[in-house]
């Protein structure tokens, strides 16, 4: 058994590390969250230049062949900062389809540019009725020769604004829930036919809708075989759960650090918070759930990268927890900070926001004990 | 025992239920006007407009039940919030300890809403430890006044208020909640300065308010030097049961089931989730019992009892209540939780339920935080003290 990371996975640590503390403070969060674009190009360029899009992509695709745990590993240091360049949107999500479905010709016409950061995809894959089922798909891909009609919409696509490309799960045959008849097919975001309504999420990143109308792609957009679309959207998902949970690890470990500072400097009834037994064993409960997440995450993760049988039933089990812990934490930091707590100077609000937003991403909480207890 | 209302209580009932439908508000017309005649209403009907006042200022006199009577009626319809300052906070303490003078100047126009106030208590070092505020009144050589400096924090409504009632320290000599007197603050003084606070749903509701300099005359300070402590904390205990909510939680858990129907769920609604449908189920089980603490409390209050435990047990379970329901809320919007603001996408429950559950994390934090609600109950009603150790 060994628990450490490599040396090649500690120094990118590290390095995302070190990026996060000297280009996420607060304030340049907050400016960058309401500029126009929503994120820094400038940081989404360096992010390129420093390798970090080509880790999880195999060298055979021109990345440098890592895998899930090199992924957790920046996305926890994200976390720390609560990062908005669509780094999750265009690798975790579009890239990542795309490697794992796309044809050798596919790949090799869109994969460098996602790597070197030229081209950002994400994946258009929830819909307004379906809640967190990925196989409920409405919107419809109709073949015809060697065009697909796609007619439909999708709801709070990550980062939706910022991509040139989604990678979209459309119907190509069977009925509304039926996971046989779901392909994904890649659609350029200046597509006639595409619109995309991006905005604000609480969080400060940001979604979209996107309408699809009458819009023609030729059919060799399709990733892989039409009608077998579903396992690859799974895989991504249960990918994109791992890279949330470890966002959100990063984001608690900043939210239980800074209470346990914050508690220790200011005084009432002269005494420190943090003299008081009922706010230390706050604070012990908030740092166990910490732990018990981060155990959870490296199991859940070492089980995906191994193919173990269990591994779907533990990211259940781990997106549970996450959703549960990240509220029970973000909550009571706010609540041990008193009314600084409530205010958008202090970090620890962005943080709890955050979380927030997490639980509903790739399922909720109660969504995964369903799933984990079925 | 008996949980029914006598037929002079239905018969209240039904004339309160009237009096909100025919004066409801209608689309389209002025807000602010159709408030105002509204307070006028009310007032002809016996004092309606000041439930909580006595009969001598012109309250309708109400019996315990008549004014659960009227929460429930209220909530049930919905009718706007009234900023509790000028009439729930402040008019209590100058009917109980403001001169002859002071009542006629101020209580008319708190009562028609036409004056707006804001409660300047706490401070950036005196939260929880409210006493330790440090916000200065110094009596003039003549004695005709006093000057104030001093910071506030977390005044809500600051930015709209005409006058700010104030805890002021006049003398720190003996202990922290000696010394510390009531004042008028007109918010027009050149000597405040607002500054907004903007809290975690983008919302401007608390402000800074820097006070420099600023003269009061001694009329303008209610009851005795220095016995401003006395004064407030009497009132905290009204403002727990108020901020409990108990009526407008009944009404916000019919909503929110409401709402959870709507949202589909494969074949069938959110209410089908198993995880969904416990948490809806706890919380119903909760409000059901803390319905009948507030009952029970009405009904010793109905005897004569002087006010017990429940309103911190009511504070502590009643905002734990409002809470889960804000964050049933945002979780019955599922994908859309997180669309806010002026997104147009999911469902309109959606948008607006993830600024209430954000604004509702501070339930816990204002009107006496949990932690020290749980204090106030392990000491005072549980009889537990804290030993500094051997
Ligand atoms: C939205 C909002 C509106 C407000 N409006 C007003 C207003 O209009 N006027 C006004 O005067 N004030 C207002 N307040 C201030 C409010 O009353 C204070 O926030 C409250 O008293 C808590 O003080 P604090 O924020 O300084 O937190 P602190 O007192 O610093 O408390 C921080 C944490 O420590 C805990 N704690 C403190 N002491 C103890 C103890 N002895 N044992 C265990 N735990 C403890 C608290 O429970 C809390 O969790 C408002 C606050 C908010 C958030």
């Amino acid at each position: 058994m060994d628990f450490n990371f490599s040396d090649e996975q500690t120094l990118l640590g590290e390095s995302v590390e070190r990026f996060v503390q000297d280009n996420y403070d607060l304030e340049t969060r907050i400016k960058l969250a309401n500029s126009k674009e929503g994120f820094s190009s400038d940081y989404w360029n360096t992010m390129a230049e420093l390798g970090w899009f080509g880790m999880p992509f195999s060298e055979a695709d021109g990345g440098f062949g890592g895998n899930q745990i090199d992924t957790m590993v920046m996305m926890e240091a994200f976390g720390k900062g609560l990062v908005l360049e669509p780094f999750f949107a265009s690798i975790v999500l579009g890239g990542n389809a795309l490697a794992r479905a796309g044809s050798e010709e596919q790949k090799a016409a869109h994969l460098p540019s996602v790597i070197d950061g030229s081209k950002r995809l994400t994946l258009a894959y929830a819909e307004e009725q379906a809640r967190f089922d990925l196989f409920d798909v409405t919107t419809t891909g109709k073949l015809s020769g060697d065009t697909l009609t796609i007619n439909g919409a999708k709801s709070m696509v990550p980062s939706a604004g910022a991509a040139d490309t989604f990678v979209v799960s459309v119907r190509t045959s069977g009925g509304q829930m039926d996971k046989n008849g779901i392909s994904l097919v890649l659609v350029d975001a200046s597509a006639d036919g595409v619109s995309v309504d991006d905005f604000p999420t609480v969080d400060g990143l940001r979604a979209g809708e996107v309408t699809f109308t009458n819009v023609e792609v030729p059919a060799g957009n399709v990733l892989g075989e039409p009608d077998n679309g579903f396992d690859v959207l799974s895989a991504v998902a249960r990918d994109a759960i791992l890279a949330l949970s470890a966002e959100a690890l990063g984001a608690m470990e900043i939210l239980y650090k800074d209470t346990i500072e914050y508690t220790q400097e200011r005084e009432q009834f002269d005494h420190a918070l943090s003299d008081f037994q009922v706010l230390q064993h706050r604070m012990v409960d908030m740092f166990v759930e910490y732990e018990q997440c981060k155990s959870l995450l490296y199991r859940a993760t070492l089980e995906v990268v191994q193919g173990a049988d269990t591994a779907d039933r533990t990211v259940h089990a781990l997106k549970h927890l996450i959703g549960k812990a990240g509220y029970f934490i973000g909550e009571n930091a706010v609540q041990l900070h008193g009314g600084m707590g409530m205010t958008e100077e202090l970090r620890v609000g962005h943080f709890f926001k955050r979380l927030v937003v997490l639980d509903t991403q790739f399922g909720n909480a109660d969504h995964h004990l369903e799933q984990f207890a079925a | 025992m008996d949980i029914d209302l006598s037929p002079e209580d239905l018969a209240f009932a039904d004339d309160v239920r009237s009096f909100l439908a025919d004066n409801a508000y209608k689309a389209g017309e002025d807000f602010g006007q159709w408030r105002f005649e509204w307070f006028e209403k009310a007032k002809a009907k016996g004092g309606w407009d000041v439930p909580k006042w006595p009969k001598e200022f012109g309250g309708p006199g109400w019996t315990p039940t008549q004014h659960y009577i009227w929460e429930r009626e209220t909530a049930r319809a919905n009718t706007p919030w009234d900023m509790p300052f000028g009439v729930g906070m402040l008019a209590p303490i100058l009917m109980g300890y403001g001169n002859k003078e002071q009542q006629e100047r101020f209580l008319p126009p708190i009562r028609t809403r036409k004056q707006n106030w804001c409660q300047g208590y706490s401070e950036p070092g005196a939260g929880s430890d409210l006493a330790s505020l440090k916000t200065k009144a110094e009596l003039s050589a003549d004695g005709s006044h006093y000057v104030v400096n001093g910071t506030k924090i977390w005044t809500t409504a600051a930015h709209i208020a005409d006058w700010m009632f104030c805890l002021t320290r006049t003398d720190d000599s003996g202990k922290k909640q000696q010394g510390i007197t009531f004042l008028l603050i007109p918010m027009n003084d050149p000597g405040i300065e607002v500054k907004p606070i903007i809290t975690l749903g983008g919302a401007h509701s608390v402000n800074m308010v820097y006070i420099n300099d600023v003269k009061v005359p001694v009329t303008d300070r209610v009851g005795e030097e220095g016995k401003g402590w006395t004064y407030a904390k009497g009132l905290l205990q009204h403002e727990r049961t108020g901020i409990a909510g108990v009526s407008r939680s009944v009404f916000a858990l019919e909503n929110l089931k409401r709402n959870a129907a709507s949202v589909k769920r494969g074949n069938g609604t959110l209410l089908d989730e198993s995880g969904y449908a416990k948490k809806l189920a706890e919380l119903e089980i909760d409000l059901m019992a803390l319905e009948f603490t507030e009952l029970r409390s009405l009904a010793s209050a109905s005897a004569g009892a002087a006010p017990g435990p429940e309103s911190s047990i009511m504070k502590l379970k009643g905002t734990d209540i409002q809470q889960r329901t804000q964050k049933l809320t945002v979780e019955a919007a599922g994908i859309f939780g997180p669309a806010w603001g002026k997104s147009k996408v999911g469902p309109d429950f959606g948008r607006a339920g993830m600024g209430g559950y954000l604004a509702s994390r501070a339930y816990t934090i204002y009107g006496g935080a949990s932690e020290v609600q749980r204090d106030v109950i392990a000491k005072n009603v549980l009889g537990l003290k804290k030993s500094s150790g051997k």
